[in-house]
């Protein structure tokens, strides 16, 4: 028995020792390979949809309508992944809002329930509705929406009138033109917009169809657009890239905020703990299409994949390789193993969530007031995340990553842009 | 679309450990901390009594009561971790900022169904935070709307149980502070939520840094808008006409926390002091209870003024003063949208 306990802490020794040999820089080209690989694979997943939106356009039958949700649904794993590259990185956070902004006053785009109400406070275009408006007014100029094109959406109405709420543009717009509002409630059922919403003969349903199906072919071709951007900025010699491996300490602490950030005010904060608390059926990521519990399941895996240095692609691929986790074992051991059980943790959670909506129990039904399991759910992920969070500022500690200039602190460089 | 980026930057010096760490965390809690969760517990019950004897909004006693225990929450509101995360308990008593609206809307959804959580004080805690806590309680003071919607009883009884609620996390995370969590910090453990004198440490220097950040970007940044639209209606509490004074407590509140925390270092305690009594001045210049005057050029100008005295203190309590304790900025609750 001794014997064998004395080989694995030999074995664990070896690989320990093996482990130092692992560099940062070879850690932050890891780090830039990952990004690459779930950028290309989410703007091939952005094509895929693009193809089967143009499907539905020319043949609006209830099949082909279903097939482009399913193609939006299979979009949204590589691209959630990618969101762990988000907070640390700049380049990303800035480009950002173009294709993921949420929650959005989705009276902007199209027709909605009279119970979701008019203009707000915070909001005078909360219902322009503009496939039903091809003119309107806005910050007293008067804007021509005859044709709807990506410029138009991007350039014009993408947050109108400064507010973020009007998000014309990404990954949830096209969400709400698959799927329509959900008028559901804290009930089952996801959006059911029909097919024949996009119809361009008598059938049509909501009025202005074709305007309509210019709306969703402009909106996915921007979202091609915009990622084949992104995509190109973690190649060889892309800004992405070279921004994190100009500095290697400024390199890995960009790792470290994305992860820590994502888990804690982001996904914990803004994304979970605060739809739950406020009760609200729409306080979910992807409300229209009810695919909230596979948008925090990704997000938490991608997190892994930064730590671990380790990502599955849709073909079920792996690519891995140098790794947080081989830094921090060199340094100590025994904080890799409780960062590796924290991660653990949160899939578990996240998972728990998932399995919970696949099985029917929808991620708006958790957050119904009084309902115990619902928020025992979401707070196990909750939970995970903040302990996740704690670890990871062990982490920076263990790490040392001192000496680091204070800089590119935007909260700091520029107060105006935080709260916009 | 931006947020607070790298806030995890700043990194400590690992092995320039403070000598006196384990005396300025037990100095902060006791001095700092604990007289503020039992002043805010104090107000808070006697709000509540205040509305359990009048309902009528333009009581002067009643409206007295709220300022009090608005005051003593602001002095208190930096304190995020902890006890007041138990069981959304901060959220219940301070839901803000609202940018989606939800306070009115969700007041107005409890009074038109004369809920049956209104007389329930265990069922009153199941309902949207946005409904509760001193916020909401403003709206059905002051917000003319309000006042008018639904019956006179039913508007009674939402006021009694939100006072009724507040009361009662005040006195919770009092009674948590005293019971055990005071000991946490002071006596770290491997058991406990922070393991080592630097981890406590951290968490009241993270607490000064978020209290701050809070007030530039959210009670300051988010009434000025951009300069083209500026958003005078996003001002906090400005129904009530607080607006000026929370930053100004607030304010108060963060200086009285880091001249604790820099005890040790007098040329730094006298850099930050300075640096709290700039902002404080810009503050009492300003003249402007809503900060409304944001509307203007000119009222704009003064407000992002006072904002940059505020980063300028930011930027000293994350340059010197982290360094000082030998502990990093770490993640807050401000990170993401």
């Amino acid at each position: 028995m001794k014997s064998v306990l004395l080989a694995t802490t030999l074995l664990t020794f070896g690989l320990g020792s093996a482990a130092m040999a692992t560099t940062k820089a070879e850690v932050l080209t890891f780090y830039a390979d990952i990004a690459q690989a779930t950028y290309s694979d989410s703007l091939a997943a952005a094509r895929t949809l693009q193809t089967a939106v143009q499907t539905l356009v020319s043949d609006p039958t209830g099949a082909n309508l279903q097939a482009a949700r399913a193609a939006w649904i299979a979009a949204r794993e590589p691209y959630q992944q990618s969101e762990v590259f988000r907070f640390g990185n700049p380049i990303v956070d800035d480009w950002e809002g173009k294709v993921n902004s949420w929650p959005l006053d989705e009276g902007l785009i199209d027709y909605v329930d009279a119970a979701y109400g008019g203009p707000t406070d915070e909001n005078d275009f909360a219902v322009l509705n503009v496939i039903a408006n091809p003119s309107f007014a806005l910050s007293g100029k008067t804007i021509d929406a005859e044709l709807i094109t990506p410029e138009l959406l991007a350039d014009t109405l993408h947050e109108a009138d400064g507010i973020e709420a009007n998000v014309a543009t990404g990954y949830h717009a096209i969400e709400f033109l698959l799927w329509g509002q959900d008028l559901n409630g804290h009930g089952t059922g996801a959006g059911e917009r029909p097919a024949t919403d996009f119809a361009r003969n008598e059938t049509c349903t909501g009025g202005n169809c074709d305007r309509r199906a210019q709306y969703l072919m402009a909106a996915t071709e921007l979202l091609v657009r915009d990622l084949e951007w992104m995509a190109a900025q973690w190649r060889d010699g892309g800004q992405g890239r070279n921004a994190v491996t100009a500095d290697e300490d400024a390199g890995i602490v960009a790792m470290l905020t994305g992860m820590g950030s994502l888990s804690y005010g982001e996904l914990a904060g803004e994304r979970m703990r605060l739809g739950l608390m406020l009760n609200d059926p729409e306080e979910e990521q992807d409300c229209f299409s009810d695919n909230t519990h596979n948008s925090h399941y990704f997000d938490g895996l991608g997190i892994r994949n930064v730590y671990l240095g380790s990502y599955t692609r849709p073909d079920g691929s792996v690519l891995s390789g140098a790794s947080l986790a081989d830094l921090v074992t060199e340094t100590d051991p025994a904080l890799d193993a409780e960062m590796q059980a924290r991660l653990s943790q949160t899939m578990q959670a996240l998972g728990a969530i998932k399995s919970e909506a696949e099985a029917g129990f929808a991620y708006d039904q958790m957050l119904e007031r009084g309902n115990e399991k619902g928020e025992k759910l979401i707070m196990g992920g909750v939970n995970a995340l903040v302990d996740q969070a704690k670890t990871i500022e062990r982490v920076v500690t263990v790490l040392g990553l001192d000496n680091i200039a204070f800089e590119g602190s935007e909260s700091l460089d520029n107060p105006d842009a935080v709260f916009q | 679309m931006t947020r607070a980026l790298l806030s995890l930057l700043l990194v400590l010096l690992p092995l320039r450990a403070v000598a006196g760490l384990p005396e300025i965390v037990r100095a902060t809690v006791q001095q700092h901390v604990l007289v503020r969760v039992d002043g805010f517990a104090a107000a808070a019950a006697d709000l509540a009594a205040v509305s359990a004897s009048t309902c009528d909004p333009e009581d002067s006693g009643l409206r007295e009561a709220y300022h009090t225990a608005f005051d003593a929450w602001i002095a208190m509101s930096h304190l995020r971790f902890g006890p007041t995360e138990v069981a959304d308990r901060a959220f219940a008593i301070a839901f803000w900022p609202d940018s989606r609206g939800a306070t009115p809307k969700a007041l107005a959804a409890l009074i038109a169904g004369d809920d049956a959580a209104l007389t329930d004080p265990r069922a009153f805690r199941d309902v949207s935070v946005a409904a509760r806590g001193l916020y909401a309680l403003e709206y059905l003071l002051f917000d003319d709307a309000l006042r008018q919607q639904g019956k006179d009883t039913t508007r009674c009884a939402l006021m009694r149980a939100i006072t009724y609620d507040v009361a009662a996390n005040g006195a919770a995370i009092a009674a948590d502070w005293h019971d055990d969590y005071a000991a946490k910090l002071i006596d770290p453990g491997a058991d406990g939520p922070y393991q080592s004198d630097e981890e406590a440490a951290q968490e009241l220097f993270k607490a000064l840094g978020s209290g701050l950040q809070f007030t530039a970007d959210a009670r300051l940044g988010r009434p000025m808008g951009t300069f083209e639209k500026p958003r005078p209606n996003r001002a906090e509490s400005r129904r009530s006409g607080r607006s000026l004074r929370n930053v100004t407590l607030s304010l108060t509140a963060a200086r009285d926390l880091a001249e604790d925390l820099a005890a040790e270092n007098r040329e730094l305690v006298a850099r930050l002091v300075s640096a709290f009594d700039a902002a404080l001045m810009a503050a009492r210049r300003l003249d402007d209870p809503t900060l409304a005057n944001v509307m203007t050029p000119q009222g704009r100008i003064r407000v992002e003024a006072l904002q940059t005295q505020v980063n300028k203190i930011r930027a000293i309590v994350a340059e010197d003063l982290g360094p000082q304790l030998g502990v990093a900025a770490g993640f807050n609750a401000l990170d993401g949208d």
